[in-house]
């Protein structure tokens, strides 16, 4: 069976445009939150946003729509884009560049492209609209590409001419790690020779709102502790968007290109809670066996895993559940691994969290740290007995996990290893 | 004989009478859906909309493309030849037409049915269009794109005097593309050691471009059809050649109606090598005439061997009939 590994990566975030600056933020534990202002009116209770910098995007019509220097975008290329779109082609040019790749690299039969993302609720309600008052002809031939869940895998397929395997993935913040999971099947199963992995939101007022009608998003006002996973204080989850792209390719695509990979992709496994539609299982039932079968899928024992990237949101009840996952799956959790969660400093993605997740672990492995978990005054008391780690370290960890965990109970596990 | 000539008859038809009164409100959301767009599309609009006046409309229409062409094409529009080609030249393709469609439907408070888009290749064809939906006047012929294939199965001229190797045809006029391969017998003589393509070839050529438009972009009276074999060339005005054609230039002909009184029909025609003028014909008459169109005959499963009568003044029935 060929095996996989990570051999790129493109970020959009709030907390970076590059992986340069992203490794910054992530060893200074350097956040991206600031005060939003499409929040700024009395009738909404949250203020605090994980925002994307250096783009506008506020706008229906895409010629209004700015991005940074160094990408260049023709009308009719983003004609067709959800904002989210935007940010997910700029990331999969980067990961393209980090990777190395030439164009025959990117279009063949055997490089193929999985996307996950909630589709852009601002345009689907902007086209809806424009139907209701102008009229159904008069709706926008692009209403539908631009808006609908599959909107990255339309685009993006299209754009740079993929021939290989596409889908999209949607199990609300379990997507791309599903994506990922999925992405390394079709290379261990001699499908595809590449994958693309992309994970994307719009991140703004449409996207984000919704939340706070089911009262997980934290009210706090101060950027600085807003999002604080496994804090005693805790008061929901921060909403953030942007895009992240992986480049995983078979070990013989590797040695062909001669390119030096950030780690393996070990292995994945995944199980749902089976309880509720968005609470998560009280023991975290679903998330404790996706742990035990990647552990069993990648071979290795709990006591190899060096670090856990965790879900955790943020929110009061679905920290809880993972912890206690852990605590279940690892016998020595308050010792190893270590424990900490990145959305302290760039807030929940949604369908881009564990994609974007995974590539923090990735560059952690390959640039020598381990993220710590930021803005903790006091570990909730329910929150103990796992080993969280409160600052970064300089010490690049071996094996690591990354769990997601979506709504309905899907839970996913995927499997890192240092090269 | 009526005058038949698409051209004139929409000089005469009258301006449609405006629906609604233009208001300050409906200026304000026009100069919104305009806002991408040159400032002269605009001011033509707002002259549209107030006044009903077609004239206006060549810009609007112009202008609402312009906006959708890539930067770097849109020098070609400033011509604004109406032979320019949506897809080919201006990189138009299918769905922009339908943004183009969803501004003017906008803009003009119009609405264009969709098999009626699938028609429009030429920016002439898309001022043609839109003209004649304002004025309430049935689209015209949409142009055909016609190969060798096609002109050699309907022209009454062949090779070694056929000089014509691809045309667009359409109720406005015809052009059309001549390789000169070089191998043209006349070629050897014209002149001696120095091959020339004869300025009175290219003349013919524009000539049979002419003939290629009656028998194709013409649209005759019901029941009719313009005959082959009674095209002749009678005359022609202001010939003037400016550029000596060689083997390997290829000829960009184009000629439009001028005006047409039975039996004769004139032309005025341009043949260009690239940007350059080649020869320029202020005027080429030709006569024609019209027979009856040809019936199909209709199968009729009684009578098996029947010998069916293809002309239409003998019933398909009555010929079976009386002839078993």
């Amino acid at each position: 069976m060929p095996r996989a590994f990570i051999t790129g990566l493109g970020f959009i975030t709030s907390i970076g445009n590059d992986s340069t600056v992203v490794e910054q933020s992530l060893r200074n534990l350097k956040h991206g939150f600031e005060l939003y202002p499409p929040f700024d009116k009395p009738d909404i209770p949250c203020k605090v946003m994980g925002t994307v910098k250096g783009f506008f995007t506020d706008s229906a019509d895409q010629e209004d729509w700015t991005y940074p220097k160094g990408y260049a975008f023709k009308r009719e290329l983003m004609r067709t884009m959800a904002p989210h779109g935007l940010y997910a082609h700029c990331a999969l040019t980067q990961a393209i560049t980090d990777a190395k790749l030439t164009d025959l690299d990117v279009s063949n039969l055997n490089t193929g492209l999985y996307t996950s993302s909630g589709g852009s609720p601002m345009l689907t309600n902007y086209h809806h609209g424009r139907v209701e008052a102008l009229g159904v002809m008069r709706c926008s031939p692009f209403g539908i590409v631009a808006s609908i869940v599959g909107t990255l895998n339309f685009n993006l397929v299209a754009a740079f001419k993929i021939q290989g395997s596409s889908c999209g993935f949607s199990s609300a913040c379990a997507s791309s790690a599903h994506a990922l999971g999925f992405a390394y099947d079709e290379i261990t199963l001699g499908r595809q020779k590449r994958m693309f992995v992309v994970g994307a939101e719009d991140g703004n007022k449409d996207a984000i709102l919704p939340f706070a009608g089911m009262r997980t998003l934290s009210l706090q006002t101060d950027p600085n502790i807003a999002s604080r996973p496994f804090d005693g204080a805790r008061d929901g989850f921060v909403g953030t968007g942007g895009a992240t792209v992986l480049v995983i390719e078979s070990e013989d695509e590797v040695m062909r290109r001669g390119v030096t990979p950030y780690c393996e992709v070990l292995g994945w496994g995944q199980a749902s809670d089976g309880y509720n539609v968005a609470i998560s299982h009280p023991e975290g039932a679903g998330l404790q066996v996706a742990m035990k079968h990647a552990l069993h899928a990648s071979k290795i024992n709990p006591d190899q895993v060096d670090y856990i990237n965790a879900h955790a949101t943020s929110t009061l009840i679905g920290d809880i559940s993972e912890v206690k996952a852990i605590k279940a799956v690892f016998p020595q959790a308050s010792t190893k691994p270590w424990v900490s969660s990145t959305k302290a400093l760039t807030g929940h993605g949604l369908s881009l969290a564990g994609a974007m997740e995974s590539a923090f672990s990735a560059l952690a492995i390959k640039k020598g740290f381990t993220p710590g978990s930021a803005h903790i005054s006091k570990v909730d008391q329910a929150c103990e007995g796992i080993n969280i780690l409160q600052k970064t370290e300089a010490v690049a960890p071996r094996i690591v996990m990354k769990n997601a965990s979506g709504f309905g109970g899907a839970n996913v596990s995927v499997i890192f290893k240092q090269v | 004989m009526a005058d038949t000539s698409h051209a004139s008859s929409v000089q005469k038809a009258p301006f449609i009478a405006l629906a609604k009164p233009f208001s300050p409100e409906d200026e304000v959301a026009l100069r919104e859906a305009l806002k991408r767009c040159s400032p002269s599309t605009f001011e033509a609009a707002v002259q549209f909309r107030k006044t009903g006046n077609p004239e206006h409309l060549p810009a609007v229409v112009i202008g609402v493309v312009e906006r959708y062409v890539e930067p770097e094409l849109r020098v070609k529009l400033k011509d604004a030849a109406d032979d320019l080609r949506m897809i080919e030249d201006l990189g138009i393709d299918s769905l922009t037409m339908m943004e183009i469609v969803i501004l003017v439907e906008d803009v003009l408070q119009m609405t264009i049915n969709n098999e009626e888009l699938r028609n429009l290749r030429t920016v002439g064809d898309v001022k043609a269009f839109i003209d004649c939906k304002v004025r309430g006047l049935p689209p015209p012929k949409p142009t055909k794109f016609l190969p060798i294939e096609h002109i050699a199965s309907v022209m009454p001229i062949q090779p070694p005097f056929l000089f014509i190797n691809e045309a667009s045809v359409s109720s406005l006029g015809a052009s059309g593309k001549y390789k000169i391969s070089g191998q043209e017998f006349f070629l050897q003589g014209h002149f001696k050691d120095n091959p020339v393509m004869p300025a009175s070839i290219m003349l013919e050529a524009l000539g049979q471009l002419a003939v290629l438009y009656l028998l194709e972009g013409l649209v005759p009276e019901p029941g009719k059809a313009v005959s082959p074999n009674m095209i002749f060339f009678t005359g022609c005005e202001g010939v003037r050649a400016h550029r000596i054609c060689k083997p390997g230039d290829i000829l960009s002909l184009s000629i439009k109606p001028k005006r047409q009184k039975m039996p004769l029909a004139t032309f005025e025609g341009i043949i260009r090598v690239g940007q350059e003028k080649a020869v320029i014909a202020e005027e080429i008459t030709l006569t024609f005439g019209f027979v009856d169109a040809v019936v199909a005959p209709v199968e009729n499963q009684a009578t098996e061997g029947a010998q069916l009568s293809a002309s239409s003044s003998n019933p398909p029935l009555h010929a079976a009939v009386t002839s078993s």
